[in-house]
């Protein structure tokens, strides 16, 4: 069986991780307390075995939400990454810091005691145009100067010519 | 690129209007020569999308997210396929996800509450524990 390897990290690339297994029980989490460590209304997260996820690029900084969970997160960038019952030999990640998000989709909610009350009518608002055709020159100028990581690994980050 | 900066499915804004900083100072990363996205150092949370001199702020780090429930969804071409599904998947009953410090006695909280303090951490030093 050919081995597993599924890549990911932060916004800026600081820090970059890869998965050798697949990971399980991909789900969402309307918690107060991911809301607050994602920004959002819920955190998306996938467990695998701490010693099948590997820091392949820099280091995860950690803040410590209560005695018994830590949250990782890239200090340079911001990006929420882990979720980690301290002492358990299990992690969950991020699932939006993937470089192919598409690819774990989450079965089950948790957390719904502080679901957003309108979370269900999300997918029915209205669209806005892409930024593409909204506003080209702004799309072009990011395209040029996007200082965000590629979805895949590189050998050497950030670029020489960035201007980060 | 809001992908990546939430670690989400999508990054959920407000345009903030005379916004102020009442305690600490955002961190920004420049995510394009055009735009930042800023963060709290200390513990990750992502805050603010800013461009030409206007400030967003993301919705969950509201101490009441329901002040802005989203209106309009942008860039709806990169919208993962299976985002508009997640309000249906099954959800775990409510009785499983008894509060923490109800399911483990002695259990603390180091999340800010949801209103301004006079005063954080705590100064018996509850909180403010940094790893890494």
């Amino acid at each position: 069986m050919a081995e597993v390897r599924i890549t990911g990290g932060c916004q800026c690339g600081a820090v970059r991780y890869a998965l050798h297994e697949q990971p399980s029980g991909p789900h969402i989490c309307h918690c107060r307390m991911c809301q607050k460590a994602f920004g959002s209304f819920f955190a998306p997260l996938a467990g695998v075995a701490m010693d099948k996820f590997e820091v392949t690029r820099g280091a995860i900084s950690y803040f410590r939400s209560s005695d018994e969970v830590e949250r990782g997160f890239c200090a340079l960038c911001g990006t929420p990454l882990i979720f980690h019952y301290v002492g358990k030999p299990r992690l969950a990640f991020a699932l939006g810091s993937l470089d192919e998000p598409a690819k774990i989709q989450p079965r089950e909610q948790f957390g719904i005691e502080a679901r957003m009350p309108w979370f269900g009518e999300l997918a029915a608002l209205p669209g806005d145009k892409t930024t593409e055709e909204d506003n080209a020159d702004l799309a072009a100028a990011i395209a040029h100067s996007n200082h965000q990581h590629p979805d895949h690994d590189t050998a050497e980050w950030p670029l020489a010519s960035s201007t980060r | 690129m809001c992908e990546k900066q939430f670690g989400a499915f999508y990054g959920p804004f407000v345009t903030g209007i005379d916004v102020v900083w009442t305690r600490g100072e955002r961190k920004r990363f420049a995510s394009s020569n055009a735009a930042f996205r800023g963060f709290c150092a200390d513990c990750g949370t992502p805050l603010t999308f800013e461009m030409d001199g206007g400030v967003e702020l993301a919705i969950g780090a509201f101490d009441d997210p329901n002040v802005a429930a989203p209106v309009l969804q942008v860039n709806p071409n990169d919208k993962l396929p299976f985002v508009d599904g997640i309000p249906s998947l099954p959800t775990r009953p409510v009785s499983e996800k008894t509060p923490l410090d109800q399911r483990m006695p002695g259990f603390v909280n180091y999340q800010h509450p949801d209103y301004d303090t006079a005063e954080w951490p705590p100064i018996h030093g509850l909180g403010g524990e940094f790893h890494g």
